[in-house]
């Protein structure tokens, strides 16, 4: 069954699953199965930002003052940044584009991994304008065992499926014999690694994520770095509304109206995705002992961060309907809400320097009675 | 007048004190003076900004109209666990109301697409100003977009 670019088929559209029905023809949007897409799109476009409007002259310098641990926190994270949005940035593309079988829900995959395409291009930013060596930095990231390391995990669910639905493009459903191995594509297979992919994604935009903000929001914190933090928080901004898309998607597989096979699956594969979901906690956690290997900082360290994780991990589940895990009841980072919340996001260059501006508001009034006790 | 927020903080956890470098700075190296004596357990809440929170039920003054012949209806919000009774009459949405009452609930977006203030109602009925972005589970609501209709329940 190979892809077709434009199907000439006549059908309904609004009868096709959300994914492995007929191949899209017209993108229309007149009529719709899920119009919750077509108001992520437009949501998504109203976010429309781009990295160069914010100012990194401060971070620069601040970057140069951090204490050698500290700057190993910064580039780390930065570079798992880096790694996460390289992959949304072609995957969804890559895995979902040629099953999807819903107008708009084609264009919501577009949508969202084009944004993802801008924070690429904004950690690019980040680190010519803050790094002396930025082709270094680069480089390092695919020598890297810890990310190296995070990055299999991380893309194990999308290779596994963009490879079956490679095979079931050119061959069609079936038992293959590929390079002498056997290979056995089924509708059934297709789809349970299509649900497990989703989970994994919403996994690396809902907790991963999170994660690597936390850290960047704690060097912000202390008024260092803030142009960063700007960034990170238009960054955090779409990524709320990715995990929500993700949301959505996996609570219309789980209800199965949409597709009663993927219904069977998702019941079949809670445990998989408790465990998808656990292995990831686990990660995240491992990867705070590597940020925090040289020294804590001030506002957090491994354990706080550790507990963020867990957490994190426990919200996610809850919203897309399973019970939570580790029974973390309150976020032990609270000032992480002040730096997410994107109802004030503001990227003029004199606003990017606000909170320093507050912490520097101390009384400089100088006159003559301040040289009182002075001798010459 | 609302009361200010304050809330005790660990010496360690600090930077400064008023009276000098706090202990484990890194970047600093000062050599205390030994007639100096600091008991840190009668140290209290020093460099601490106090923020007022704006009171969300308090009545605003509308220039442009005055309905008072139409008082807007009042209901409460009961937190589970707790004999708290928030009255819900003036403020925007449920989140706001909760917050100037000192409730904390976690968010990001406040405008009801990215899900994280996802609170679990109890009883009664809430209503939506305009349909949210995010997926809300039976038995969930968003409050920061949606105010109540009867008296509530909620499990913060």
């Amino acid at each position: 069954m190979a892809y077709k670019t434009f199907n000439r088929d006549s059908f309904n559209v609004l009868e096709q699953p959300m994914f492995f029905g007929r191949n899209v023809n017209v993108s229309r949007y007149d009529q719709q199965k899920y119009p919750i897409f077509e108001s992520l799109i437009e949501k998504q476009l109203s976010f429309f930002w781009r990295p160069e409007e914010v100012d990194l002259s401060t971070d620069r310098s601040d970057f140069a003052d951090l204490p050698e641990h500290e700057k190993h926190i910064f580039i780390s994270n930065l570079k798992y940044q880096t790694l996460l949005d390289s992959i949304q940035g072609r995957s969804p593309n890559m895995a979902f584009l040629p099953i999807v079988s819903l107008p708009e829900l084609e264009t919501w995959i577009e949508t969202w991994a084009f944004s993802e395409t801008i924070h690429s291009r904004s950690y690019t930013h980040i680190i010519r304008n803050t790094m002396p060596n930025p082709t270094e930095v680069f480089d390092s990231i695919t020598q890297n065992d810890e990310i190296v390391e995070r990055a299999a995990s991380v893309t194990e669910h999308y290779d596994a499926l963009i490879y079956e639905i490679e095979i079931f493009h050119t061959l069609g459903l079936g038992t293959h014999t590929i390079k002498g191995e056997t290979v056995e594509i089924s509708m059934r297979s297709l789809k349970k690694k299509l649900y497990l992919t989703m989970v994994s994604v919403n996994v690396l935009e809902a907790v991963r994520f999170y994660v690597s903000f936390a850290c960047s929001f704690a060097f912000a914190e202390r008024a260092k770095m803030e142009g960063n933090a700007k960034i990170i928080k238009l960054i955090a901004r779409d990524e709320a509304l990715h995990l929500t898309g993700t949301q959505h998607i996996l609570q219309h597989m789980a209800a199965g109206r949409d597709d009663p096979e993927m219904g069977e699956i998702a019941k079949e594969c809670q445990g998989d995705v408790v465990r998808i979901f656990m292995q990831a906690a686990r990660q995240e956690k491992q990867w705070a002992k590597y940020l925090f290997k040289d020294g804590s900082m001030i506002g957090l360290n491994q354990d706080i961060l550790a507990q963020y994780v867990e957490y994190i991990t426990d919200l996610r589940l809850k919203a897309i309907g399973f019970d939570e895990v580790f029974g973390a009841t309150s976020n032990p980072l609270p000032w992480m809400d002040a730096w997410l919340v994107s109802d004030n996001v503001q990227v003029a260059p004199q606003e990017s320097e606000i909170s320093s501006y507050l912490v520097g508001a101390i009384d400089s009034e100088l006159d003559d009675d301040d040289f009182g006790d002075f001798d010459l | 007048m609302p009361k200010p927020r304050s809330k005790k903080i660990n010496p360690n956890q600090m930077d400064f004190f008023l009276d000098g470098l706090a202990d484990n700075t890194p970047d600093f190296e000062l050599t205390p003076d030994p007639n100096i004596l600091i008991n840190y357990d009668e140290i209290e809440e020093q460099n601490e900004f106090l923020f007022f929170l704006e009171d969300a039920e308090t009545k605003k003054d509308e220039i442009q109209l005055d309905l008072n012949s139409f008082e807007k209806p009042v209901h409460y919000i009961q937190i589970e666990g707790t004999d708290r009774n928030i009255k819900f009459q003036q403020a925007n949405n449920v989140l706001e109301s909760l917050e100037a009452k000192g409730v904390h609930i976690s968010y990001q977006c406040r405008e009801g697409y990215c899900g994280s203030c996802r609170t679990d109602l109890l009883e009664g009925e809430v209503a939506y100003l305009t349909q949210p972005l995010a997926w809300i589970n039976e038995g969930e609501i968003l409050p920061c977009v949606c105010v109540p209709r009867t008296n509530i329940k909620v499990k913060v």
